[in-house]
């Protein structure tokens, strides 16, 4: 499905979906984006996590070429997002934070009028194909005010799923979404990935963050971190309790636990006096969260 | 680009045919707005001492109903349709700026010729004004007026955020329109500062075409020179409108 560009820039891989590099961007005073610099494999799950007004609506314009960046490069599907938007748009669904489609319409007319926008060639059949993968077949010419939240949240996904894309972009996709449905679209994005899809999307919600290959923490517009969830999680310190005899407690802080904590305890020469070791491992959301306060990954 | 712009038309006119609310007012507007001008002028006897005919009137206000309702109804769609994420996504899945805007005219243009086509019954029977011989040069000139109020909104609605703060735009089109355009009062009888003013007030030109040939009895190419600048101010608006259309196509 991934084709390469022969005019790779440097350190891009043929394999990259999603380059960027050094994108900075401000809306009047306010700085959005501030040198953010990352790639996305083809065919990974990527996960863009950060607080709201991170700057996550903004990259994901850039890479959709909707909005023109101040400086730096956006390369996608080894395109130019810039210059070549149309040739990109083609081959990526895109799915905003809002259900984006209109209430008065029934999904099959959204669909139908979204995807007309690139040529209507084999649209009835996409049209069926993507309300069937997210099980909105049998509504499909009810309007959607009649619809729940959840159900034009599948909707607008279906809506980016319409040409088949290469690469998925998906701006809070599961944003007051319920569990149940947390997890179907989930299982939606792991069957999209079999299919050799890559998805690229925006959360603030841990849980998900955890599902996805890798995960960049993003912040006040500048990248602080990309790694898979486990990476980052082994960055985070872990908090050591001993309860020594006679009720004496000792607390230490190390980093990589494994091998730390025999260290840490040798000053006790492992004896019999140590009763018990509890070790509290921080979640994910600990450890981002953590970094955003501090903005210092290493501690 | 015309199957996408006439995607974009489809689109608008079947979303009002889904709303069953606006259609009703859109017909019920104009029709209540007319009997209320028919039943106040009616009420001033002295009008027609002043050789005011009510009919001469009704022509005009319908202009202004026409214009009015598609500038404040084409603003609060596209207002809605940047706050829904729509307009974004149209950007993204392949339309250009000049299709969503000639789209957004041929959309209204639908819905002003269904208003004009009220407007007009409205009259002959309330006024007795049989427009039939003129039906020519009133539908252009509407049509040219529909084309003027959505690059008016389209241009507007790049200064709202939401549907709410379109209405401090709505005096700032209807004032200057209403009290400079000759709908109400003639244009020469203004002050002379007043009478310049009166040159960026695009329903000045509908006026002069319609009251030139419904009132007047001119043949409609003696007043061609209001009407072209009428299509010449809308063609601009329309290409100043989708060039402030802030997103990149």
């Amino acid at each position: 499905m991934f084709t390469p560009s022969d005019d790779l820039s440097p350190g891009e891989s043929a394999a990259s979906a999603i380059v960027i590099d050094g994108l900075y961007k401000a809306y009047g005073s306010v700085s959005a984006l501030s040198g953010a610099t990352l790639a996305v494999d083809a065919g990974e799950i990527f996960g863009l996590v950060g607080p709201n007004g991170a700057g996550k609506t903004t990259l994901i314009k850039a890479i959709c070429g909707v909005l023109k960046p101040d400086r730096g490069a956006v390369r996608v599907l080894g395109l130019d997002s810039g210059r070549d938007r149309h040739a990109v748009r083609r081959r990526l669904g895109y799915m905003p934070q809002e259900p984006a489609l209109y209430e008065d319409l029934s999904p099959r007319e959204n669909l139908a009028f979204f995807g007309s926008g690139y040529g209507a060639a084999g649209l009835e059949q996409r049209i069926r194909d993507s309300l069937e993968f997210v099980g909105l077949w049998e509504r499909r010419d009810d309007p959607l005010h009649t619809f729940s939240g959840g159900m034009r949240q599948r909707a607008s996904l279906a809506c980016s799923l319409l040409r088949d894309p290469e690469l998925l972009i998906l701006d809070e996709p599961t944003a007051g979404v319920d569990p149940t449905l947390k997890a179907a679209f989930w299982e939606h994005f792991q069957g999209l990935k079999q299919r050799g899809v890559t998805i690229f999307l925006t959360t603030n919600m841990m849980d998900e963050a955890v599902r996805c290959d890798r995960v960049t923490v993003i912040q006040g517009g500048r990248i602080l971190v990309t790694e898979t969830p486990d990476a980052i999680r082994a960055r985070g310190r872990t908090r050591v309790r001993l309860e020594l005899a006679g009720g004496v407690i000792r607390e230490a802080e190390i980093g990589r636990y494994e091998e730390e904590l025999p260290r840490l305890l040798t000053d006790y020469g492992l004896s019999g006096e140590v009763r018990r070791i509890s070790i509290h491992r921080p979640s994910l959301e600990d450890v981002i969260l953590s970094m955003i306060e501090n903005r210092n990954p290493d501690g | 680009m015309i199957s996408n712009l006439n995607a974009i038309a489809v689109r608008i006119n079947r979303q009002f045919l889904r709303d069953r609310r606006f259609m009703a007012l859109s017909v019920a507007v104009p029709l209540v707005l007319m009997l209320l001008l028919k039943y106040v002028l009616n009420s001033l006897p002295q009008l027609a001492r002043l050789g005011v005919h009510v009919s001469d009137y009704s022509i005009l206000a319908a202009a202004f109903l026409v214009h009015f309702l598609a500038y404040v109804l084409s603003t609060i769609v596209l207002v809605r349709d940047r706050k829904d994420g729509t307009l974004a996504r149209m950007f993204v899945y392949g339309f250009r700026r000049r299709e969503i805007v000639l789209g957004y005219v041929g959309g209204y243009s639908t819905i002003a010729a269904v208003q004009t086509a009220v407007v007009l019954l409205l009259m002959k029977y309330l006024f007795d004004v049989n427009l039939l011989a003129d039906i020519v040069p009133v539908a252009l000139t509407m049509l040219a007026l529909a084309v003027v109020s959505v690059g008016l909104g389209v241009f507007i609605s790049n200064f709202a955020r939401n549907e709410g703060q379109v209405f401090p735009f709505i005096p700032l089109m209807i004032v200057p329109s209403a009290l400079l355009s000759g709908v109400a009062i003639p244009i020469r009888n203004l002050p002379a500062a007043l009478q310049w003013v009166s040159y960026v007030v695009p329903l000045r030109y509908a006026v002069s075409v319609l009251a030139g040939v419904v009132q007047q009895r001119q043949s409609f190419f003696s007043r061609l020179t209001p009407f072209l600048t009428l299509l010449g101010v809308g063609a601009a608006l329309l290409a100043g409108a989708s060039l402030t259309l802030r997103e990149r196509e």
